[in-house]
């Protein structure tokens, strides 16, 4: 490691664990539920769950967010994540229907 | 456990700034949460009595209730039955109200039948400053509508969050060797900054809980419509799963009478004691629930766990959130819910939480004060005689809204018990908002540790002043174990303000 961390550029970081970091998390959901097959029922347990499991996921973004060396790599890491998440989420659901 | 020194020194900034932002909110949100673990012992103590003739007893119920729909047809939509005859003697036996949307206010009326067997009813005189303090709670102090607050309050949660991880990869490795030095003649900024470290140390697991628990309470409806969005099957249309034709026809004379509900709850769950009998009225059928206790389980909700009943059979079809008949993944779910009502293990629980809270309080307030310690530390390290405007603004925040808030929710204690049914909402949050307004002002236009010394006496003499108000009042609330030990938590909440007032006093 020859960079080092610290707080400037904490901005972009944020926004992108927020935006692109909240979207993944929408994917991820996605992808569990319907591997899970969850059913969509508005506080079924299922539905519960995959709740608690957005939250967790969006929060440990969050927090982890100022470990990326840049916010230009955060909105890199986290863009590719994206594509790949959502990518299998679009197969999942292809397979489950 | 060693972290990179970098590592460290960027979450000990990113705790900071999260910290300064989100505590005084959280201060607001610990102080009347740790108050709302009685609100239901808090509302009895602050509403007046009912002025109905005595409740008639479970087995005449069923007269009452026929009168009651004969004079009030739209009572049948939406109507509750007291079981507990204790309950009963104080909020009526049987009450309705409009059905409404769960955060809607609405009137509550009450009947009973008296001497003549003729129906007399009259609204229920309900304080509202208990659930004024649960609102505060749940809006981080914020008197906005609910939905926006609810998001300001989700974004606080976010922000504490990422203060709470930040405060442990920051502080936790260096913690060990000095967790429980307090030390007392290091200076302002050592004194504050280890009670911060004990407090936040030995309360971590609570405030995880706090944390993940509030930011799924504000977000939730917005997740489960992504959710239903992503998955659900082409053509299914959104099914609530207690509006499933649980119900039968509407018909008053084949519903099974409510001793007889009770006796079937109690057949098919015993230690489970049935509390109410909740009547709705859905697309044309009846639906019953019954919520209560168990004090072996964890409860769904801040004071009940529910079932949902066939009406006419009194057979139970939904215990999904029943205490102890729930399924594995029910009970796992319903222990995230009653790990931030603190709803689990009785009173003594409850009582440990208003302790956690408390210290939660003070968490954030010792936040406050060792950053405006480190800030003033580092402008004199720099020659600067006079401190900067931003360290003077945020110590009269420090100072004005937590004691506003304490000042204020003692102030609505005080005054409930004289105000026409206890209080309603409006006239409540008038006097809360007012006071802490004042204080907020006081804080910007006297001189810094005059004002500190002016909020901590006042806002301790109001507090202190609550059981004399109950008692003036001629509230029978200090007789009780709850009213009792609450007022003793009020005189030892105020003493200690009022304590640290003078010390100041004389230190200055």
């Amino acid at each position: 490691m020859t960079t080092t961390l610290s707080s400037r550029g904490w901005l972009p970081k944020v926004s992108a664990a927020s935006l692109a970091g909240a979207v993944l998390t929408m994917g991820l959901t996605g992808v569990v539920g319907c591997l899970s097959g969850s059913d969509s029922m508005p506080r079924s347990m299922s539905a519960q769950f995959l709740m608690w499991l957005a939250v967790l996921v969006w929060v440990a973004l969050l927090g982890s967010c100022f470990l990326f060396r840049s916010g230009r790599q955060a909105w890199l890491v986290l863009t590719g994540a994206n594509i790949l998440v959502w990518g299998v989420y679009v197969l999942a659901r292809a397979a489950v229907l | 456990m060693k972290i990179r020194q970098d590592i460290v020194s960027t979450y000990r900034d990113v705790h900071s700034w999260v910290g300064i932002i989100s505590a005084l909110f959280l201060f607001v949100a610990f102080y009347a949460g740790a108050i709302s673990m009685f609100e239901e012992s808090l509302q009895n103590w602050l509403s007046p009595p009912v002025t109905l003739p005595a409740p008639p007893s479970l087995e005449q119920t069923p007269d009452l209730l026929n009168r009651v729909f004969e004079a009030h047809p739209e009572a049948r939509e939406n109507y509750t039955i007291v079981l507990n005859d204790e309950a009963a003697a104080r909020q009526g036996r049987v009450r309705w109200s409009p059905p409404g949307r769960p955060h809607a206010r609405v009137p509550v009326t009450v009947a009973a039948l008296d001497e003549q067997g003729e129906l007399v009813s009259g609204q229920l005189p309900l304080s509202e400053a208990a659930r004024f303090v649960d609102e505060l709670h749940q809006q981080v102090g914020l008197p906005l509508p609910h939905e926006p607050a609810r998001l300001v309050m989700g974004l606080v949660a976010l922000l504490y969050s990422v203060a709470l991880i930040s405060g442990v990869i920051a502080f936790l490795p260096g913690l060990t060797r000095m967790l429980f030095a307090v030390r007392a003649d290091g200076g302002a900024r050592k004194k504050w900054l280890d009670f911060h470290n004990l407090l936040g140390v030995f309360s971590l697991p609570f405030h995880i809980v706090m944390a993940l628990t509030s930011v799924a309470f504000a977000f939730h409806d917005q997740i489960f419509t992504m959710e239903h969005f992503l998955l659900s099957k082409r053509g299914a249309a959104i099914v609530h799963p207690q509006g499933r034709a649980h119900g039968q026809p509407h018909m008053q004379q084949v519903l099974l009478p409510p001793v007889a509900v009770r006796d079937a709850v109690q057949k098919q769950v015993p230690g489970f004691v049935p509390e109410t009998l909740t009547y709705t009225l859905m697309h044309g059928q009846v639906a019953l629930r019954v919520a209560g206790h168990d004090d072996r389980y964890s409860l769904r909700g801040p004071t009940a766990g529910f079932a949902t009943l066939n009406p006419i059979t009194g057979h139970i079809v939904s215990a999904d959130y029943l205490p102890g008949h729930q399924s594995t993944g029910f009970a796992v779910l319903t222990t995230f819910f009653a790990l931030h009502f603190g709803s689990f293990g009785g009173t003594l629980v409850r009582w440990g939480y208003v302790v956690l809270g408390l210290g939660g309080a003070f968490l954030f307030y010792t936040g406050n004060r060792l950053w405006i310690a480190s800030r003033r530390r580092r402008e004199r390290s720099t020659g600067l005689m006079q401190e900067t405007r931003g360290t003077w603004f945020l110590q009269a925040l420090t100072a004005g809204c937590p004691l506003g808030c304490i000042a204020g929710i003692s102030a609505v204690f005080c005054a409930a018990p004289f105000l026409s049914y206890g209080g309603g909402y409006v006239t409540v949050s008038a006097i809360y908002y007012s006071i802490f307004a004042v204080f907020m002002i006081s804080g910007f236009i006297m001189p810094p540790s005059f004002a500190l010394r002016l909020q901590l006496s006042v806002a301790g003499f109001i507090t202190l002043y609550i059981p004399f108000a109950a008692a003036l009042a001629t509230r029978p609330v200090l007789m009780s174990p709850t009213g009792g030990s609450l007022s003793l938590c009020a005189v030892l909440v105020g003493a200690a303000l009022v304590y640290a007032g003078l010390r100041r006093g004389r230190e200055s």
